[in-house]
């Protein structure tokens, strides 16, 4: 076997342990502490010490039913209005603007959302002022807010907004695959020539096909919302917080003793992650149910009016969300004095960003450090696991065979609660490697990297017109000679986006930062969060706005580069 | 987005090398940026409270100084609570890691050092070598070797003085409350515009000791002795009955609780809040001048009494940087830092050390500047309460949270 093979059959194990063993070893961390065998405590015995304290506390079924509630009516929001985007807009051009528009909120981090809506919602804020005094006859801010309301809705909001864009893209994504994309516009072509509206024709004929092929992405989006701290811990209530607050409340907790309890919450917290995709599970069997009998009833107008409602309120919300946010963030960024209800500051200043500009050096070299290395990895990982499943034959395996496992191996650490696996894999590592801090964090990032760097990439792979290396192939080259002098250089651009999806990942990850570093790696997402709770709003909307900036500017790059470096077309014409 | 392949695009070999190139040109770019990085040089991490950016930026200002003069990094690691290291310590204790820990330095006082000290997690009997230390006049001033009660034995070393001031709005609030009783009237009053920190959080445990104190007049000789459950009990239903009556009119009607102190400047600022307080006056007219707070910010202190207590530094057990956290110490005890940090426009913090002992152009340094209009004026101060014995934290903070709520 050549050194190019043993290479490859070497990614595509690491490729599998990358994605199973940080989140088994975590999972195996919080597990036998909250089982009460925890020897640095003393409890060398197990126990139901631990479960019996969770379950004392006042609350928890609040805290637990607040996570399940706000994941699922945020995700059943984004994928009605996703629903109805698709229906209104299919085959038509404007789909492609949508897109466009709302790609910016698709690469922030869940934190400068979350950090953003804050913004938006505050009584003081300059959605408030826009109708203050005239409208509202507020003449000084309100002392009601809407912000840490206790149903969890300003958690929603957040939520629901970031969640939108990424099932559009992966609905988007599914559509684009060639051999749906015949079938499906011939189908919506018959719908409408027996007298379907197209919304009609798109809901009864196409949804039905189109969303088995996005339900995992889809109770990802599910299961990261039942378990995600930022939005909560920046927008949720406090008494009681949602579950996976309380867990990193009580990890962090100044009497080591509330670790077993942290613990055997975060076991609750995969249990309620997992009753959040049950349920989904069940709503989607009734309503699938239900709409069966509704596709035959003839109605050829259904629903039209209700999803072009859905659609345009959703789209002029998050466009006014976006405005408003962008606007906000910005003049809060520049601004000097600013009195309630004025709706300009009284001048500009550049000083909060000469301020975090003096700061944000060390955060920015670390998120670079970590994001380059955790992305650069993963595509060398995620390319040379590509390039094994197309030779499998000369493997002596199925091409084909391999790949659905292994892209269900994809959503394991995606479906799986971060703040379970995270608190035990760096106990883990603080016991084994106490000084390898940078190598848990950069494992840490690469366990949320990977999957989103492979699918990317996976997409151009499988879809390579395989005649080019054939004719390589023909002419007597290796296969080393193939893949690196016909098949990289033809996926300069799809190689380009992954990277700057994998570095906006890595980018946004803060409790992958935050535990596995234990606060001492400080990246530009761990220090938002910081200044977001610290006293200046105007610095506050600086390093939101820098959070925003960063991934932007990767994409930009790997959409540019590609033209610049490897276009061929551009120079003949030149 | 660009996912298709176009063949068209791709012409040959040289096309691919020249990308090459540039590739290995980024990537020694980035080896540069992994080798300039922080990981290389001598550090000591500090892990102090990071909720001010003056205190941020003087430590910065300290970093490039001791970098100068002995090619010491200080690596301020920002923390939202001190007890998250030491916990941490605590932690490190716990697994056996005797002498590679984390921490090098910390910011430190009250119970959080109580703590320590008794769980045996700091550097013992090091302050006493410091060449600076002897400016702090110990023999004289007691306050340098007690900290909240407790002796400090060598195990930490003074760094400034604070004592707690309130602050208000002027343009909405002409005439602020004055004592406890005046202040629960203003939240009656105006429901929604006054707020304290959880009791976790420093400012939010300091608000209960003042009200403590405030409310109990006689019991103070109590307060500075250890906590029994007798002692509590005799000052705790005054505090309660003022608590009960307060909350319903808090920001967000009491139901959510402000998680850290630096959160009360930005609600301030925000204009939801009209009457705050701060245990760093300094920090008041600094924020006005960088548009945190706004311009009819003013500061006055409590005629009841304002809690003072000396903030410390300290070393934990198992730090790999023993010396060089030793020599920042030094530097940090040094009149020409002490003075820096007097400065109203860089932090404005009191200095630990007995002016009266430097030399003359020394002295100087330490000069009164001019104040600024929202700065509390000069001798605002009525009474200057000394903290309680560091044990009533813990009790306070107990039963205020059996009593309001576990998991605040």
């Amino acid at each position: 076997m050549t050194g190019f093979k043993l290479s490859l059959l070497a990614a595509r194990w690491l490729f599998i342990g990358c994605l199973i063993i940080p989140v088994t070893v975590g999972i195996a961390g919080v597990m036998v502490p909250a089982a009460g065998y925890f020897p640095a405590l003393g409890e060398t015995e197990f126990s139901f010490q631990a479960v019996n304290a969770l379950l004392a506390t006042p609350g928890l079924v609040k805290m637990a039913g607040l996570s399940l509630g706000t994941a699922l009516l945020a995700t059943a929001l984004a994928l009605l209005v996703t629903l109805a985007i698709l229906a209104v807009y299919i085959m038509r051009p404007t789909l492609n603007i949508v897109q466009h528009v709302l790609s910016p909120v698709l690469v922030i981090p869940h934190a400068a959302a979350a950090i953003a809506v804050a913004f938006l919602l505050a009584p003081g804020g300059w959605a408030a002022r826009l109708v203050s005094p005239w409208l509202s006859g507020w003449h000084e801010v309100p002392a009601a807010s809407v912000l840490h309301d206790p149903w969890g809705l300003s958690i929603v909001l957040a939520l629901a907004l970031k969640e939108l864009p990424f099932l559009l893209l992966i609905a988007l994504g599914v559509w684009s695959q060639p051999h749906l994309q015949q079938r499906i516009s011939q189908t919506l072509r018959l719908g409408q020539s027996l007298g379907y509206h197209p919304v009609t024709a798109f809901t009864k004929l196409i949804w039905p096909q189109l969303y088995p092929h996005m339900r995992l992405p889809v109770l990802a989006v599910l299961a990261y919302a039942s378990a995600n701290v930022e939005i909560p811990l920046i927008l949720g209530p406090g008494n009681p917080p949602t579950l996976a607050v309380a867990v990193l409340q009580w990890f962090n907790h100044i009497d080591l003793a509330m670790r077993l309890q942290a613990s055997a919450a975060a076991c609750l917290q995969i249990l309620v992650t997992g009753l959040t995709l049950g349920l989904w599970w069940l709503a989607e069997c009734a309503i699938a149910r239900w709409w069966r009998g509704a596709v035959l009833n003839g109605r050829h107008r259904q629903l039209v009016v209700r999803l072009h409602l859905v659609c345009w309120l959703g789209l002029t919300i998050i466009g006014m969300m976006m405005v408003l946010m962008a606007v906000s963030l910005v003049l809060s960024s520049m601004a000097t004095h600013w009195p309630f209800p004025a709706l300009l500051p009284d001048d500009l200043t550049l000083m909060h960003w000469q301020r975090a500009a003096a700061a944000v050096t060390t955060p920015l070299a670390n998120t670079l450090v970590l994001a380059l290395s955790v992305t650069g990895v993963a595509i060398v990982i995620s390319v040379l696991a590509l390039e094994y499943e197309h030779q499998a034959p000369q493997f002596g395996q199925h091409r084909r065979s391999s790949a659905p496992a292994l892209d269900m191996l994809l959503f394991v650490p995606l479906l799986m609660p971060g703040v379970a696996f995270l608190f035990g894999l760096t106990w883990f590592a603080q016991l084994m490697l106490p000084e390898a801090i940078w190598l848990v964090t950069l494992v840490s990032h690469l366990v949320y990297v990977l999957p989103y760097v492979f699918l990317s990439l996976a997409v151009a792979y499988r879809r390579f017109d395989t005649r080019y290396t054939h004719v390589a192939y023909g002419l007597g080259a290796s296969p080393w000679r193939v893949f690196s002098a016909v098949r990289l250089p033809l996926l300069f651009g799809p190689l380009c986006i992954a990277m700057a999806l994998g570095l906006a990942i890595s980018y946004s990850q803060y409790l992958a930062t935050l535990l596995p570093g234990g606060g001492e790696i400080a990246t530009l997402t761990t220090e938002a969060v910081a200044v977001a709770a610290g006293a200046s709003r105007r610095l506050s909307a600086v390093y939101t706005l820098m959070q925003m900036g960063l991934p932007l500017v990767g994409f930009v790059l790997a959409w540019w580069l590609p033209t610049v470096l490897f276009n061929p077309a551009k120079k003949a014409s030149s | 987005m660009r996912w298709s392949v176009n063949p068209a695009q791709w012409q040959g070999r040289s096309v691919w090398h020249r990308g090459v190139s540039k590739w290995v040109g980024i990537s020694l770019l980035w080896l540069s940026a992994l080798a300039a990085s922080p990981l290389h040089a001598q550090t000591v991490n500090f892990y102090a409270w990071g909720g001010s950016p003056q205190v941020n930026d003087y430590l910065q200002w300290v970093s490039a100084q001791t970098q100068a003069r002995f090619g010491i990094t200080v690596n301020h690691v920002k923390l939202a609570d001190t007890s998250d290291a030491v916990s941490r310590v605590l932690a490190e204790k716990a697994a056996g890691n005797h002498a590679n820990g984390q921490i090098d330095l910390l910011w430190i006082n009250g119970e959080n050092f109580a703590a320590m000290k008794q769980h045996g997690l700091l550097l013992k009997d090091w302050v006493h070598t410091l060449e600076h230390f002897t400016l702090t006049n110990p023999a004289e001033n007691p306050n340098m070797t007690r900290d909240f009660g407790v002796p400090t034995d060598g195990q930490e070393a003074p760094w400034g003085k604070a004592a707690m001031v309130f602050y208000y709005n002027q343009s909405r609030l002409a005439q602020p409350p004055q004592n406890a009783a005046a202040l629960l009237r203003f939240a009656q009053a105006h429901p929604g515009r006054f707020a304290y920190p959880l009791p976790a959080d420093y400012l939010g445990i300091s608000f209960l000791k003042y009200l403590v104190m405030a409310l109990n007049p006689d019991q103070h000789p109590q307060l500075f002795a250890p906590v029994t459950p007798a002692a509590l009990d005799q000052v705790t239903p005054a505090l309660f009955a003022y608590l009960d009556a307060l909350h319903p009119h808090l920001w967000q009607q009491g139901r959510f609780f402000p998680r850290q102190a630096a959160r009360l400047t930005q609600l301030m600022g925000d204009e939801q809040l009209w009457l705050a307080f701060s245990f760093t006056a300094a920090e008041i007219p600094a924020a006005v001048q960088r548009y945190d707070l706004p311009a009819a910010t003013r500061t006055y202190a409590m005629t009841d009494g304002s809690l003072a207590n000396v903030h410390f530094v300290a070393i934990p057990y198992n730090s790999d940087q023993t010396q060089a956290a030793r020599k920042v110490v030094n530097f940090l005890l040094s009149p020409e830092a002490q003075a820096k940090k007097y400065q109203p426009d860089v932090w404005g913090d009191d200095t630990v050390l007995d002016v009266s002992l430097l030399p003359a152009a020394q002295q100087a340094l330490f000069a009164p500047a001019q104040r600024h209009p929202a700065a509390l004026p000069a001798s605002g101060y009525h009474t200057l309460l000394p903290e309680p014995h560091a044990s009533w934290s813990d009790a306070l903070r107990e039963a205020w949270y059996a009593r309001y709520g576990a998991h605040l």
